[in-house]
């Protein structure tokens, strides 16, 4: 059996799809230990976790992520997260890799450190993709500018001979969360050792209550969310989503919005500040979402159109992908209107091509190994490395 | 003979209304001072696409790839119609 040393980002989205392939490894029986911001995401982690905390000694905690928008929100992700995040990270991570001995390394994308660790010590490692957008090809422009801060963090702390322009692209394997048909072909993505696993569905959520009885099976239902709404505190898209629904005929409405709302909400509208996502799903018609790679995953998963409305960060080319594989509908975020919402919502529910291609999609995504297959990989490179060594 | 600026950016503003063709933007104030990222949500696409309309109106000798690809992230984030309007005229 192997030992595993996992590395994220305090994240949600980073975190559950790793935490899926681990349980598979540990079942199996190889020996797991994580290096994450343990205040953060402790407690999230499997009971009895190895946890090696990234922010105790000599290591910072990770700061709020920030909330602007567009490509302001990516600069901002990178300059003032990600890369100090790296950077703090580097000693205590080489300390837990050099007492812990993995024979592989699991490095979520954006946890830089990881990957820098990893080729100091020699240690074979597979890049886990959480967001099939942090793959993509971008202008010259942005990919200097990517390269430029790489080229600083490496700098101080790897051998010149180990720099690298993109170490964060495992060359042993890029395990993607999402399916080829969704993130694009080898003329949009950068080269790299890419297994698209598909996403990694298991339900880490806790429990939710939701009033079932609400629900009336003769309409059609849309969900609406933006993700955790704590980042989004502006209650004016779901203002107007309620008042471009307000005379839609045979419709029912269920918005993850701040819960001011709800006593503006007409009768075929409920909102709620947390609901129970995927049986949602289950019974929706379509979606309108944020872009988000676990929620577009999700409901394209069980065949749902949708709009998409995007805010920052990966959002934009995530959106982007699902429009262009013919799944859904743009929508302004900031600048929407009742007038064009209403007909973008009966555009999306009576275009049996966006079902179509939805469905389509869907049945690549149930398709894949998702975690089992990502689990798979990782066993297959921690014995090829055991049986060089 | 150069087209004078005032002509140039009052040809960008409704170059960026039809392209974009949505109801908000017909009455947004658009001016020299407005950004492409944070004021109007422009995608990256929508840019393209602006760009290219500049392009055939202005005439094809303009290397709007070059002129982009000079500039830090910052300065495009922070990219307005003026900026682009005075790249056209210069």
């Amino acid at each position: 059996m192997a030992r595993i040393l996992l590395t994220v980002p305090p994240l949600t989205g980073h975190l559950n799809p790793a935490l899926a392939v681990a349980e598979i490894l540990a079942a199996q029986g190889h020996v797991l230990a994580w290096a994450v911001h343990a205040e953060q995401i402790g407690r999230a982690l499997p009971a009895g976790a190895h946890v090696f905390p990234l922010d105790g000694d000599g290591g910072t905690g990770a700061s709020a992520l920030p909330t602007a928008r567009g490509l302001e929100s990516v600069r901002l992700f990178y300059e003032d997260y990600a890369f100090p995040m790296a950077a703090a990270a580097l000693a205590p991570l080489e300390q837990a890799a050099r007492a812990f001995r993995p024979d592989v390394m699991v490095v979520d994308h954006q946890a830089m450190a990881g990957a820098l660790v990893a080729r100091k010590l020699g240690l074979p490692f597979v890049s886990l993709v959480t967001t099939s957008a942090s793959i993509q090809k971008a202008s010259p422009m942005i990919d200097a500018w990517v390269a430029a801060q790489f080229a600083e963090l490496q700098r101080d702390y790897l051998p010149h001979s180990f720099i690298v322009e993109r170490p964060d692209f495992s060359p042993h394997r890029m395990i993607v969360f999402s399916i080829r048909s969704l993130a694009g072909d080898t003329r949009t993505l950068v080269d790299a050792p890419y297994l698209f696993v598909g996403p990694a569905l298991s339900d880490f959520r806790r429990q939710v209550d939701f009033p079932w009885g609400w629900l009336d099976l003769d309409q059609r239902l849309l969900l609406v969310t933006l993700g955790t709404i704590s980042r989004d505190s502006g209650t004016r898209f779901f203002e107007v989503i309620m008042e471009a629904v307000q005379d839609l005929q045979r419709l029912q409405v269920v918005m993850v919005a701040p819960a001011c709302l709800a006593n503006r909400a007409p009768a075929h509208v409920l909102v709620r500040e947390t609901v129970p996502q995927l049986k949602l799903l289950d019974r929706a018609a379509g979606v309108i979402c944020h872009a988000g790679h676990n929620t577009v995953c999700e409901a394209l998963t069980r065949g749902l159109p949708m709009i998409v409305s995007p805010i920052r960060d990966d959002q934009p080319v995530i959106a982007r992908q699902v429009i262009d594989a013919g799944a859904a509908l743009f929508m302004r975020h900031g600048k929407v209107t009742p007038k064009v919402a209403r007909a973008t919502i009966e555009t999306l529910l009576n275009t049996p091509s966006l079902a179509e291609r939805a469905r389509a999609l869907g049945g690549a995504l149930r398709q894949a190994p998702g975690a089992a297959g990502a689990a798979a990989a990782i066993a297959a490179l921690a014995g090829a490395g055991r049986r060089a060594a | 003979m150069p087209l004078p600026y005032d002509a140039i950016l009052a040809t960008l503003i409704s170059t960026i209304r039809g392209t974009v063709n949505e109801d908000w933007i017909q009455d947004f104030p658009i001016g020299a001072e407005t950004r492409f990222n944070d004021d109007l949500e422009l995608e990256s696409i929508e840019f393209v696409k602006i760009a290219d309309a500049v392009q055939s109106r202005f005439g094809t000798d303009l290397d709007i790839a070059g002129f982009l690809s000079g500039r830090s992230i910052q300065e495009l984030i922070a990219l307005s119609v003026g900026d682009l309007a005075q790249f056209i005229a210069a």
